[in-house]
């Protein structure tokens, strides 16, 4: 010894008695980290850790995946179906039979009285992908309604729409490993160490073996935009004007690659023509970034021999959302950039299989990037399915924001939410409260019970969580990598494939068409479905023991293929049928809610790292919910100053949809005109955002909308956020 | 042996092939000269000894600043790690900022125990729960030994360990020593998803780095532990950085040294207050403690010296039945402030252990002194009882005048033994509060209060045990209260220099100090200042009751304002000693170790949700 004791006791150091590490994918967001979760003798998943030879994470985790086995426990999970004819009364506990017939009754009656459309399906990015392909089978090819659409729509809508615009098909061209190649790397409205720790630290590596210049669009001073060598505080929705100004100045300068885009692009012309009303001095007035720092970015991204675009919700949950995503893949395309090392658009996306659901979920066409419009898709999946083509609506349906307005129109009068929760995550929660209310019927299918959404749901199904199953994820990159069961379902909770696949017997047609029982074997029947006609979505090479094998391969791979493909469009084939890319001449049009004389300020909502979306998981996790347990706002302290407002007191936002009561915390961050609040909170940020749609993607505007700030009783609001915050 | 993988990833292993002899603060890095080197840590009880061939040399954590991004990787990995419930944990980030949008900088910061070349917390600790391994240099605790006590809490400057207040005892950060004994970094590090973390053998430049710093904005002097952190900080930070956190604190680059240093963040504005719920605080029985000892040991001393001295007066209560009553009442006092001095520990009934640490610790120190000077008193009360006027009338006169001859000699060493007793327990009390970590403690003013309220209460005790044996016997008394007021405005006015000079100190430090005396002029201004003016107001008092040598009622009724606003004077005094003191502590984020914040949770009752992150107060 040094100091201290002769005779020491042993240093005690815990161990939680780990005998067992089982593979999974992590369950939050996209990035796709392989996790192990480690059991001990008893079989209770009691830690986790990143797998060390997994290319995604390489052993890393961020808080939320350290501390996943602590989700399987959490309060509030559903142990058993409940069931009640009215909203207002008590819930009875029922069995899967009694809950099932009852949800395949009602909506049979509701169809049959109403029509086929009148049931609204809205599903997730949260569950495995063989169970979306399950899903997409029962609505389209069973219960038949148009009216189905995943949450995806609040979140990656507008990068699939862009792609689809721009490339001819949905698909992140991208991979992490660009981080390793490109020259520059330009970020618009992504907060990676917030939204996407690992994905930070992957640049983070590169960056630290070979700089680069890394430019960050983004309204407020995040951690990113901080430690970006150019950091340009966009107004917001604006996007699309710089996007275009910075293509006139790569026209104007003769900076574009004119081979690649003469061999590779359409709408040349047009789009020429439309960015040269866009010039720097213009642009600059809307979008608030100087002129000599557009010609700067302009230059430096142009003139890197690769050079890549991310983006995450500061473009897509815009007015312009999808305009955005075809504007960053614009200048992708005028620069060369797509498909090539280091050269790409990549989307970086939200939730665990967001992907999963584009891919395979039938949402908005058909399994496999199939589209309803296309009657050769129709009959392809008919046929394999064993459902008369005829049956398949001819075009997608309502995408989920437009479910509720339908709902408040009388349209749609039943509803089945999967794994979901419209009462935190939709903009302007007063009026989808109201929505709700008038449905006839409402399944709630989650994880949890006291998701807020259940308060309207006449049946709720206990769904089993992440790891309890069995399946696939694709994440960000199109890494398709599989989560093996660790336990089994908590109580009388099921895997939600197992619901869908029951549900589906209670019709004729249902007990008619083949719905295995295991996830393997619907990955098969997947692979059936993903060959041939040159496919971008090929997973035929792959199966659920060589995905473990290899953690995680990214799509296409093939029959025969030896692995999967880091990047799609190498060889400068597009998805349209003359195989051409398209430049988008894309105007910009002034609609959103900005800020006035009665409401002063910029409302921007975002994510914070210890929470995962509406909270129903990382609020029962202590060690994630404490780093913030309230709602709180992040206010400019110049701004403050003038209304008397103090750090840490609550105030009252109104704005013209409701009004929410936060915790003001007091920062240079943002800037004198903007609060900005994290989204997670139930009765909070989206009682007041107004979420004007996109009007390719539908998605919301959440990030753009005005509020004003006005005094609370501390005392009283002290009080609400006691009961707001109860599990 | 903690088990490593087959695919364990390269940033997750430890590399130092090679090392400096010495480390910047002149010690060697190389540990086991005390021992041969192949000494097993026996973590859970495992002989084994790990392979790693850097075991015996000092490791450190390397933290580069400019990369931290505020993810809590390292935070939650290290309570996965050590399986830690939400209200606990070894390592936190906080975050210092500064400029104005867009022109706006955080910075966060890391950190956990640095493993201090000289531990504080180990030399504070009174039960030696703390050991500085050869093995790593690491400093662990062990909370089997320890009593909850929370004094390392006080002294280390960056808050490393944690005081549960539901298992009542403290716990630390381990260096993960499982995880460096088969080559691998610390949970926490390997966890890192900024490259901010990095560790290995001290003062080695990591892979990738320019600098070994010892200081970044927010960090306390290194001097007062030698800690083993290094920093990278080389982006400029704006001119001054200010903590989201309730301590107003801010801290400001000096020009000359480019260091920063805290100064006041006028949070809570400029207005005065009086706050006095707000004095009562988990302190509490320090505040009855300190003051009964010092009230008792001031009481014992001016009898018994004043009895040596031969002051009439005092001859007059020394030689009276009244004697063995105010012993007693030293004794009672004495017992009573250890009995709640014990309460206040997380685990009151090892309280033996705090004699643990003798060698190094003042508190160890401090608890002996006073248990001896206890066993003095009574002891010398046992042999002065014979001589007890009572007691001679319950024995036989022969029986009783042999006992006295007998019990004479010894009564006068104990007697004798428990004067310095007292004074050596006073002045380790006083050492308790010499903390680095606690600037606003740590200036002369505490041993000038201690000893000033040892004299003043002590003689006040003296007057109310003193004052009804000269009633009774109708002797004039005039005498005592002048010998009593003397000593009584001398302890005032030790008192009242003491607080003068620490007032100017404090107005004038660059440290936290200057902090606590913001809030001592802000939110204690009220009580602050009243305290002030009862304590001249007691001194005016006592001069006139000791000049003018009055009696009758009019002295009597001065003479008992004057004990209750000289009591008054030193809870209150007491009572602002605890709850000002602001530590160095690391800034805090805007929930999690944010005091204002924790204490809206426990008072709006949002604490009593586990998830919270904040434990209800168990005081």
């Amino acid at each position: 010894m040094l100091f201290g004791r002769r005779k020491k006791n042993p240093i005690k150091i815990a161990d939680k008695g780990v005998v067992e590490w089982k593979y999974t994918t992590c369950g939050y967001c996209s990035v796709g980290c392989s996790v192990e979760v480690g059991l001990n003798d008893q079989g209770k998943p009691v830690t986790t850790r990143g797998v060390g030879g997994a290319d995604v994470n390489r052993g890393k985790l961020c808080i939320k995946g350290l501390t996943e086995a602590q989700v399987f426990q959490a309060s509030g999970r559903g142990s058993d179906p409940l069931i009640r004819d009215k909203t207002f009364q008590d819930w009875q506990t029922t069995s899967w039979d009694t809950a099932l017939d009852r949800v395949a009754e009602e909506f049979k009656r509701i169809q049959q009285q109403y029509g086929r459309d009148s049931l609204g399906i809205i599903s997730t990015g949260q569950i495995m992908t063989e169970e979306f392909y399950t899903l997409g089978k029962l609505v389209r090819g069973v219960i038949g309604t148009n009216n189905y659409d995943g949450n995806t729509t609040l979140c990656m809508a507008s990068a699939v729409a862009g792609y689809k615009r721009s490339f001819g098909s949905d698909g992140p061209p991208g991979c992490y490993d660009d981080f390793e190649h490109t020259e520059c790397l330009l970020a618009f409205g992504s907060n990676l160490p917030e939204q996407h720790p690992i994905i930070y630290w992957r640049l983070k590596e590169a960056l630290e073996k070979r700089k680069f210049p890394v430019i960050v669009v983004d309204p407020r001073v995040t951690m990113f935009a901080q430690f970006a060598d150019i950091h340009l505080p966009i107004t917001p929705g604006t996007d699309l004007v710089l996007l275009n100004s910075l293509a006139h100045v790569i026209f104007a300068e003769g900076l574009e690659d004119k081979e690649y885009i003469k061999q590779n692009c359409n709408g040349y012309e047009e789009f020429a023509e439309l960015v040269k009303d866009y010039d720097p001095v213009s642009a600059a007035k809307i979008c608030g970034i100087d002129e000599d720092t557009i010609r700067n970015v302009a230059r430096l991204y142009a003139k890197a021999g690769s050079a890549m675009a991310i983006w995450t919700m500061g473009i897509n949950q815009s007015t312009h959302g999808t305009d955005g995503v075809c504007g960053i893949n614009n200048l992708n395309l005028i620069t060369g950039n797509i498909g090539i090392p280091g050269g790409t658009s990549l989307s970086i996306t939200g939730q665990c299989n967001a992907m999963g659901t584009r891919e395979w979920s039938s949402c908005s066409g058909l399994p496999g990037y199939r589209a309803l419009e296309n009657p050769k898709h129709r009959e392809e999946v008919g046929r394999f399915w064993g459902v008369d083509p005829e049956f398949f609506p001819e075009k997608r349906g309502l995408f989920q924001t437009d479910i509720f307005p339908a709902i408040e129109t009388g349209q749609i009068k039943a509803l089945w939410i999967v794994a979901t929760n419209p009462m935190t995550s939709m903009p302007n929660s007063p009026r989808i409260r109201k929505t709700l209310e008038k449905l006839e019927f409402c399944v709630v299918q989650d994880t949890y019970k006291d998701v807020e959404t259940t308060q309207y749901a006449h049946v709720y199904l206990p769904g089993a969580v992440w790891a309890e199953k069995e399946g696939c994820f694709t994440n960000t990159e199109r890494r398709v990598n599989i989560t093996r069961p660790v336990v089994a379902p908590f109580e009388n909770s099921k895997p939600d494939h197992w619901i869908f696949s029951q549900l589906a017997k209670r019709w004729e047609q249902g007990r008619k068409i083949k719905f295995p029982d295991t996830t393997s074997e619907i990955f098969e029947e997947m692979k059936q479905l993903s060959k041939g006609d040159d496919r971008m979505l090929d997973i035929s090479g792959m199966s659920h023991d060589l995905i473990e094998e290899k953690r995680g391969i990214q799509w296409p791979m093939r029959e025969d293929d030896s692995g999967g493909t880091p990047r799609l469009y190498s060889d400068g084939k597009f998805q349209f049928a003359d195989g051409k890319a398209k430049l988008l001449a894309m105007p910009y049009i002034e609609n959103n809610e900005r800020p006035d004389e009665d409401f002063p300020f910029w409302l921007n909502s975002g994510r914070v790292v210890e929470h995962f979306h509406t909270r129903t998981k990382t609020g029962k996790v202590g060690n994630c919910n404490k780093f913030s347990p309230t709602p709180y706002m992040e206010m400019n302290p110049d701004a403050a100053e003038e209304l008397g407002v103090s750090h840490m007191n609550y105030v009252r936002l109104v704005s013209r949809r409701g009004d929410a009561v936060v915790m003001v915390q007091l920062t240079q961050r943002v800037p004198y005109n903007m609060v900005f609040i994290p989204f997670h909170f139930h009765d909070c940020v989206n009682r007041l955002s107004l979420g004007l749609l996109d009007p390719y993607s539908r998605q919301p505007a959440f990030k753009q909308c005005a509020v004003r700030i006005e005094d609370v009783d501390q005392t009283e609001a002290a009080r609400l956020n006691v009961e707001m915050r109860t599990f | 042996m903690f088990p490593v993988r087959d695919d364990e990833p390269e940033y997750a292993k430890l590399k130092d092939p090679e090392s400096q002899e010495y480390n910047r603060y002149g010690n060697p890095i190389q540990l086991d000269r005390h021992s041969d080197g192949t000494v097993s840590l026996r973590i859970n009880g495992d002989d084994s000894i790990g392979p790693n061939p850097n075991r015996n040399k000092q490791h450190a954590f390397h933290f580069t600043a400019d990369n931290c991004i505020g993810c809590h990787a390292c935070e939650a990995a290290c309570s996965e790690k050590n399986d830690l419930p939400p209200h606990l944990s070894f390592r936190s980030v906080g975050y210092v900022e500064g400029g104005t949008f867009p022109d706006y900088t955080r910075m966060n910061i890391s950190m956990a125990c640095n493993h201090c070349d000289d531990p504080v917390c180990l030399k504070g600790c009174p039960t030696r729960a703390y050991t500085k391994h050869p093995e790593y240099g690491a400093v662990i605790q062990d909370p089997d030994i320890c009593f909850g006590c929370g004094y390392c809490t006080w002294v280390c400057p960056y808050n490393a360990p944690q005081l549960d207040p539901i298992n009542g005892q403290v716990e630390k950060c381990n260096m993960c020593v499982d995880r460096l004994e088969v080559g691998l970094k610390p949970a926490c590090v390997a966890a890192c998803v900024g490259n901010a973390l990095d560790f290995g053998v001290v003062e080695n430049m990591p892979e990738n780095r320019d600098q070994i710093e010892t200081q970044i904005p927010g960090f306390p002097d290194p001097q007062i532990s030698k800690p083993n952190i290094r920093f990278q900080q080389v982006k400029t930070m704006p001119r001054e950085v200010t903590r989201t956190d309730s301590m107003p604190v801010k801290y400001h680059q000096d020009t000359a040294s480019g260091v920063y240093k805290p100064s006041v963040d006028q949070k809570e504005g400029k207005e005065k207050f009086w706050n006095l719920p707000r004095l009562s605080s988990r302190e509490n029985p320090l505040v009855f403690f300190t003051l009964a000892t010092q009230a008792a040991i001031g009481a014992f001393m001016i009898a018994y010296l004043g009895g040596l001295l031969g002051l009439e007066s005092i001859n007059v209560v020394t030689g009276s039945i009244a004697y063995a009553p105010l012993l007693l009442l030293v004794l009672a006092l004495i017992g009573a402030g250890l009995f709640l001095s014990t309460t206040h520990l997380g685990k009151p009934i090892r309280f033996y252990r705090g004699f643990n640490n003798l060698r190094h610790s003042p508190v160890s120190r401090e608890g002996l002194g006073v248990v001896i000077f206890q066993a003095c008193v009574g002891l010398h009360l046992l042999c002065m009882l014979p001589a007890n006027g009572l007691f001679q009338t319950i024995l036989p006169a022969e029986l009783a005048v042999q006992l006295v001859s007998i019990t004479q000699a010894p009564a006068a060493v104990f007697g004798g033994l428990a004067v310095p007793a007292g004074l050596i327990a006073l002045y380790y009390m006083y050492r308790c509060y010499c903390i680095k970590a606690r600037p606003f403690w740590n200036h002369w003013h505490a041993a000038a209060t201690f000893y000033g309220n040892m004299l003043s209460l002590g003689g006040l005790i003296v007057g109310l045990a003193g004052i009804p044996v000269f009633l009774v016997g109708g002797i004039d008394y005039s005498g005592l209260i002048m010998v009593l007021a003397s000593v009584v405005v001398t302890g005032l006015l030790l008192e009242a220099v003491g607080l003068f000079f620490h007032a100017k100190a404090m107005r004038a430090a660059e440290h936290e100090g200057a902090v606590s005396h913001y809030i001592q002029r802000t939110t204690f201004g009220k009580t602050y200042y009243a305290r002030n003016v009862l304590l001249v107001l007691n001194i005016v008092t006592a001069i006139i009751l000791g000049v003018t040598g009055i009696t009758g009622i009019w002295a009597l009724t001065l003479l008992g304002g004057l004990a209750l606003f000289v009591l008054c004077a030193a809870v209150v005094g007491r009572a602002l000693f605890y709850v000002l003191v602001i530590p160095t502590t690391m800034p805090g984020a805007f929930f999690w170790k944010n005091k204002a914040f924790e204490q809206h949770a426990r008072d709006i009752g949002l604490a009593a949700n586990p998830q919270v992150g904040v434990a209800m107060d168990h005081h």
